[in-house]
Parts: C-alpha cells; structure tokens; sequence
C-alpha cells in the first residue's frame, strides 16, 4: 500500500455526529489522527445585512434567531449595546428579569449539551435523562414567557414580562429537582469506568495553549484560564448578583464536563438569588425611535463563552452596522489542534466538548492577501453591498 | 425430532421461517426493554416486521466501484450461515435436527461467517466509513472469538463431548452451569455482545463516528438480509448460551423463559456502559477475557 | 472510586416506572397562561395607529382602513409569516391584540387557513366582497 497516499475521513457536512451542517476532514492512519482541518460556513443566513433593512425593534428579533439555545443573550447584548447609544439605562428590576432567564437559559443550554455529549460517547441512556430532566427548565421557560425556545423577553428599555408570586414558586420547585439530578449526574460522570475511559486525559489542554489559541467559555474555564465576562465586566444585573467562576485544571475533556455541571450549580444559586431579592420598578424606559449617532460594542456571557456585539448608529431609525462575534468560532482552533495524536474514535466527543453551536458562528470574513492588500479577487465591503442591492433590484 | 421431513426442518420450522419470526420477536422485545430502561415507551409488536418489510420494498442502490455480485452475494451468504447454524442447536427447546460430533464448532464457525461477511461487505464498499467500520469488526472478531470459544468449551469439558446435543443433555441433569462455572458464565454472555456488535461492544457500528461501519452503502434488500442475520444470530446465541449454561432447555417453555431472561441481563448492559473504543476492546477482551476464560478451563480440567 | 454501571439502580428501576412520554395526540397538555399561541385581534378598540404593523419583524400583518374617521379597520394576519414574538401585542396601546394560548395547532393542508381576517362582521364582508377583483381598499404600506 501507497504510505503516502492519505486516507481522508470526513465528518459532515452531513453526519451523524453533528446536530448542524459543519465540514471537517481527517487525515487517518490506521485509528490515528494525523491533521484536521475544518471548513464552516454552511449555514450562513445574511443576518447582518438582512438586520440593515429593518428599524431596531426588528432587528432584535431577528439577532434573537440566529441560535436556537443562546437566543436570549443575542437579544440582552443587543439591547444593552442600543441602550448604551441612546444613554439610557433599563430599570433594576428588567435587568433582573434578564439575569434571571440568562441564567434558566445557561441550564437548559448545559443540560442539552450534556444530553448530546453522553450520546457521542455511546452513552445514550444520560442521554435520555438528561433530556428528560431538561423538560423542567424549558416548561419553567414557556410558563414564564410563553415559549419554550426564543423566549422574546427583551424590550430595548426593559422586559415584556414579570414574574408573579407563584411563578417565582414553580421555578424554585423546579430547580431544587434539577439540582438533585444534577448532583447524582456529577457523582455519576466522575465514577462510571466506562465513561471516565472515553472522557480521561482525552484532548488536553494547558493553561498556555489555551491563551494562546483563544480559547473563551467553558472550554477555556477547563483549563484553568480565568475568563468570565460576568466576573471581569459585569453587566445588566450582574452587578447586584454577582457570580462565582468556576475553573478546573486538567483541561481534558472530563473537566470540560465537570465545569459545565458545575456551572449549573452556580447557576441554581444565582437564580435563588434573584427571585428573593427582586427589585422593585417599573419593567422598560422609554426609548427614541431613532438612536442617536455612534459606535457601542457590548459583551455578554453566553452559555458557550464571550459573546461579542459592535453597533453602529447613523442617527436614523435603522441600524447601520451590527457585527457579531460569538464564543464558538474562537474555540474551532482549540478542537483543530487538539485532534492530532488521537484516536478517530474520539473525534466526534472532542468535536461535541467545545459545545459547538454552528448557526451562531457562520459569519463572513474578507481575506487581504500577502501584501495586505485587496485583490481582484477579494470584496470589500461596499462592493458585496453594492454586488447585493444590484442583484435583487 | 427426525422423523420430520429434512424439508420441512429447513424451511418452516426449526429453521427458515420460525427461526426469521423469533429472530423479529427477540428484537422487538431487546428494542422494547432498552427503551423501558431509558423511560420511554418503545416500539409496538410489529415494529421490526414493518421495518423489514419497508426495506425489502425499496430501491436497491449499487454505488459505484464495488464489486456488484459481491454486493449482492454477501448479504444472501451472512444469512444462509447464520439460518444454517441453527439447525444443530436445541431450537425452541426441541432437539436439534441434524446433529453429529464436534457440531459445536461448526455452529460457532457459521456464526462468526455472518460477521466475516459483515467485515467483507464493508471493505467491498468503496466508502472510507465502511473501510474503516470493516476493519473494526474484523479486530472485533480476533479479540472475542477465542475467549467465547473457550467459554463454551468448558460445558463440553465436563460432558466430554462436542456435541451440542449431549452438552444440552448433560445441563439438564446437573446442577446448573451458572453455578458450576460462574466465570465461564460471564466470559460467555460478555462474548456474546461483542459477537453480536451490542452496545459497549458496538464500535464497529458507532453511529456517531462512522455513520453506520460496515454497512453504510447498504440501503433495502441487502440492508434488510443483514439485519435479518444479526437478529437471527441474537435468537441462536441465547440458546446456545441459555442451552449450555442455564441448565438446557428441555421444552418450548424452557426455551422461552430462559432466552428472554438472558435477554433482560443483555438489555440491561447494554444500557448501562459508554461505548468502548475499539482499542479499548481489544485491550479489554485479550487481556481479562481470555485470562478468565483461561483460569476457569484451568479450574475445571484440574478438579 | 471507580464503578461500573454506575447507573444501575436507577436504570433497573426504570423498568417498573411509568414512561416519562407525553402521548400527544390521546393526551393533549394546555399550554400555560402566558403561551404565544395565534394572535387575536379585537377592531373595538383600534385607532388605526399602524404601530403595530410597523415594528412586525416579520411583516405579518396589515391594517386595511375602510373608514378612518368611523374606526372601521380589518386586519389582514398572516399565521405562516408570524413568529410569534408578541412585539405588536407590546406596541398596541389600547388592548387591541393578544396572543391566544389556546390556538397552537396550527397545521393546515392548503395555504387558506392562514390568512385571517379579523374585524367586525360588516366590515370583513366588505373587505371579501369583491376579493375576485382583488381591488380592495389600498392597504396600509409596510414598514420599509
């Protein structure tokens, strides 16, 4: 057999492994990962421009859909950022409504991303429990905002909704179950053999790498990198709640596990913690129709990481420019050169560990070549508006 | 019984269409209890028969660069052997229909042509998922083949013959091998998952790593004959394990009770461990499986 | 401490419990309260503002006036282009919208179902009327 001929394993676009359209190849030898490269962009949907066309109001609505399970903190960072630009400030109790479901969200984010994990490793019965228990958080959800994904809490200015005494009873019913279910998943993962032999010493990551490739979130908290936009720059009512961070040390996949779960735990205190001390106010601000002129950027803590909002204003009721940067696409890196010197087989859990959500990240990039300038070949900016607003005249 | 016509034992009863009827029954009732385990329903009676019925009716796709009659053979081979192998074990609880010395390796040979089959058609497909897959079940079959066989052998052991039919005799009026041969009893039922590519043991078919192993480029008739091998390999793989070890299977009724309790205990593992790679199998099944399976022969040519 | 099948108990229990699934069409579960189901539109109220039809992320309804001074308006919703986001139900000042909580089944076979026409009687007819000719009342225009 021909050793330099390369055998090519590819995962996706279409594979079971991956909840979302994604395209990485790897380079096998035998089991043996030799390189990996990756290739995203599959389901790039022209938000950014598309949101060019509408006033704020609806341009919230439509930054809430580019993901599924971190909606609401798309809409906070953007309601924050257009606060921000037109100077003014959503009263106390709104921004503890936000935190409040910021947090209900993180649970229900973890809990499927522990479901899906559990079932990359063949392990599908914390599958379905997990899956099961996740049922909770997201009828907590529909019971307080009426749906159970894309909950629509946020208002430029404040919340829609309130939380009422007998809701604030239910969610605390249901947190204590989740976090006795979460306690025995806890004792379960860090004892099961069979678990611990797909999630131990698998994928490491030191301190270093991790700085130096980027890493954000959960993944970057694995591996003993102190990064919480909650903690370093606090936010909506982070001020008045303030969160603990929670690190591990080994950076293998099994501290990304445990981190999350112990997330979560953070996360019931928190939400404790704000039901009993609720401020009283009024639920919104009112806020012009047309935001005064200027740039803002707006950071918030997503489930998977920093989120990272810039907004621009040129003064009329539709935004100029909105650029998003969500916490998946830096941890790509981490996953790329990680992979080598593993087994195929671990591909799809390392793959899962960085908790990739592929709608958030699909942005568009423009590339200058060696001379840092632009080619024929390359756009700017103004030529794919122009190329845009000529082609669908 | 053979004063039924050879006929009739190969195509209705023993072999032929009971043993594909009880092989659909026996998965009906493994999909049921997994899904009972993790607390959701699970699937009604019919469900596998519907499931084959719908493959056998869909379009046959022959990619390209395979070898079509090796396509098409393999399938029809896997489960010829695994229809054939049922004829010299006790099926049903009724004595087997051909019987003759040393039967016993021979059904454990047609057995395992199932999985070489399995292992040939996905190196024929010209798709890196089924390349990969087919290596992986043909590592499987190295590493658990001599520690199962050695597990069976033990009951032979103490009857003193190789034939299934006395060894089924044998357990009958003894106290039961479970008992006698713990160990042996273990290697046996874990043996039994790896032949059988039942989660922990299934990384030559991890659907979430290489689509579906072996047979990804499968899809209608062919897809349906494997299936049906492997659902009848699951039938006669409890009833050699059943026959050898939980103290013969005397009548329909012994047959039945003592098959589906293996299969609740098989339900349950399956249920409840991560799946291993496939290092970690072969690591696992070379060093404590056949070590077990060595100490308990040891334990019974000594006493 | 090492274990294995750390989940036993709990899954050999799970054996005698009953399913944890939903039967959905033998055993329907109402939504709660605040559920964003269809929206409903009462003409009682309306001052024909348009705020409502401004600020839909989704361009999915749209206030035909037939007589502004007499407050006579009937809504055009589209329920395929909904999202659902109760942003109108926010906007409207005089109670005019809400979301039902009730009305969530909303699969159809044909495209008729979802384009509803809410109003007073008198008013709807009006707008049907001569929906052969498609030459009704100009609608509003949409947000830009």
């Amino acid at each position: 057999m021909d050793k330099q001929e390369k055998f090519i394993v590819p995962i996706g676009p279409q594979h079971p492994a991956l909840k979302e359209p994604g395209h990485f190849e790897f380079t096998v030898d035998g089991e043996v990962v030799t390189s990996a490269t990756a290739r995203l962009g599959y389901v790039h949907r022209g938000i950014e421009k598309a949101v060019e066309n509408r006033n704020w109001t609806q341009a919230m609505y439509m930054l809430e859909r580019i993901c599924g399970i971190c909606s609401h903190v798309h809409a906070t960072a953007y309601c924050l950022g257009v606060e921000k630009l037109a100077g003014v400030e959503a009263p106390p109790r709104a921004q503890a409504i936000r935190v409040l479901i910021a947090e209900l969200e993180r649970i229900h984010s973890h809990m499927l991303w522990w479901g899906v994990a559990a079932h990359e490793g063949g392990f599908d019965i914390l599958f379905m429990y997990t899956w099961r228990d996740r049922e909770t958080v997201m009828e907590l959800l529909e019971m307080i905002s009426g749906n159970r994904v894309h909950y629509s809490a946020n208002l430029i200015g404040g919340v829609k909704f309130d939380i009422d005494q007998k809701q604030a009873d239910a969610i605390r019913k249901g947190i204590d179950y989740l976090e006795e279910r979460t306690r025995h998943y806890l004792e379960i993962i860090t004892t099961d053999e069979t678990f611990l032999g797909r999630t131990r010493n698998i994928g490491v990551m030191t301190s270093d790498q991790a700085k130096s490739l980027g890493a954000v979130g959960p993944t970057a908290r694995a591996s003993d990198v102190h990064r919480d936009v909650r903690i370093d720059h606090p936010y909506a009512g982070y001020d008045r709640f303030p969160v603990q961070i929670v690190t591990e040390k080994e950076g293998d996949l099994e501290a990304r596990f445990i981190v999350r779960l112990k997330e979560l735990f953070e996360s019931y205190r928190l939400i404790r913690e704000v039901l009993d001390n609720l401020p009283d106010s009024e639920l919104t601000v009112k806020v012009p129709r047309k935001i005064p002129a200027g740039q803002v950027i707006s950071r918030v803590e997503a489930p998977r990481g920093e989120l990272f909002y810039y907004i621009e204003s040129n003064g009329s009721d539709q935004p100029e420019r909105i650029k998003v940067r969500t916490p998946t696409l830096p941890n790509w890196g981490t996953v790329l050169s990680t992979a080598v010197g593993l087994k195929l087989a671990d591909m799809p859990m390392l793959l899962v560990g960085i908790d990739p959500c592929f709608s958030c990240n699909d942005r568009l990039v423009y590339v200058k070549d060696q001379n840092q300038s632009l080619t024929e070949k390359t756009w700017s900016w103004d030529d794919l508006r122009n190329h845009g607003i000529e082609r669908y005249k | 019984m053979n004063n039924i016509l050879p006929i009739v034992a190969l195509i209705i009863f023993p072999g032929g269409l009971f043993l594909l009827t009880s092989g659909l029954a026996y998965e009906w009732v493994d999909r049921k209890l997994i899904a009972r385990f993790q607390n959701r329903f699970g699937p009604r009676w019919f469900q596998p028969l519907a499931d084959t019925v719908k493959l056998l009716a869909k379009e046959e796709i022959i990619p390209q660069g395979v070898n079509a009659f090796l396509f098409i053979l393999l399938p029809v081979m896997g489960l010829a052997a695994a229809l054939t192998a049922a004829l010299y074990v006790p099926m049903a609880g009724l004595a087997p229909s051909f019987s003759f010395r040393g039967d016993l390796v021979v059904t454990l040979y047609l057995l395992s042509v199932l999985t070489l089959c399995l292992g040939l058609a996905g190196a024929n497909s010209a798709d890196r998922f089924s390349l990969i897959g087919a290596t992986r079940t043909l590592t499987q079959v190295f590493s658990y083949e001599a520690p199962f066989m050695l597990a069976m052998l033990g009951p032979a052991i103490v009857t003193g013959s190789w034939q299934i039919n006395e060894v089924n005799a044998y357990a009958q009026s003894n106290l039961w091998l479970i008992i006698a041969q713990p160990i042996g009893f273990l290697v046996a039922l874990v043996g039994l998952m790896g032949k059988l590519e039942l989660p922990p043991f299934d990384a030559p078919e991890a659907e979430t790593e290489i689509v579906s192993g072996a047979l990804t480029e499968y899809s209608g008739r062919g897809y349906a004959l494997f299936r049906l091998g492997k659902n009848v390999e699951l039938v006669i793989g409890l009833t050699l394990v059943a026959a050898f070890y939980l103290g013969g299977l005397a009548s329909p009724l012994d047959f039945l009770w003592k098959t589906l309790a293996l299969l609740l205990v098989l339900a349950l593992l399956q249920t409840l461990f991560a799946r291993l790679r496939i290092d970690q199998t072969v690591g696992l099944w070379w060093r404590i499986g056949a070590l077990l399976a060595l100490v308990q022969l040891l334990v019974l040519i000594v006493l | 401490m090492m274990k294995i099948g750390a989940m036993f108990s709990e899954v050999f229990r799970s054996l005698f419990n009953k399913p944890t699934t939903h039967t959905y069409p033998v055993e329907k579960i109402p939504a709660p309260d605040h559920y964003r189901g269809k929206l409903v539109y009462n003409p009682e109220t309306c001052t024909g503002c348009m705020l409502c039809v401004k600020d839909c992320p989704a361009e999915a309804l749209e206030l035909i006036t037939i007589d502004r001074k007499a407050k006579k308006f009937v809504m055009r919703y589209h329920t395929d282009r909904c999202i659902f986001c109760s942003q109108c139900v926010e906007n409207c000042r005089f109670s005019c919208l809400q979301m039902s909580n009730d009305q969530w089944e909303l699969a159809a076979l044909n495209k008729e179902p979802f384009t509803i026409y809410y109003g007073k009687e008198e008013d709807v007819r009006f707008i049907l009327e001569p929906a052969a000719a498609e030459e009704a009342e100009q609608p509003c225009p949409e947000s830009a």
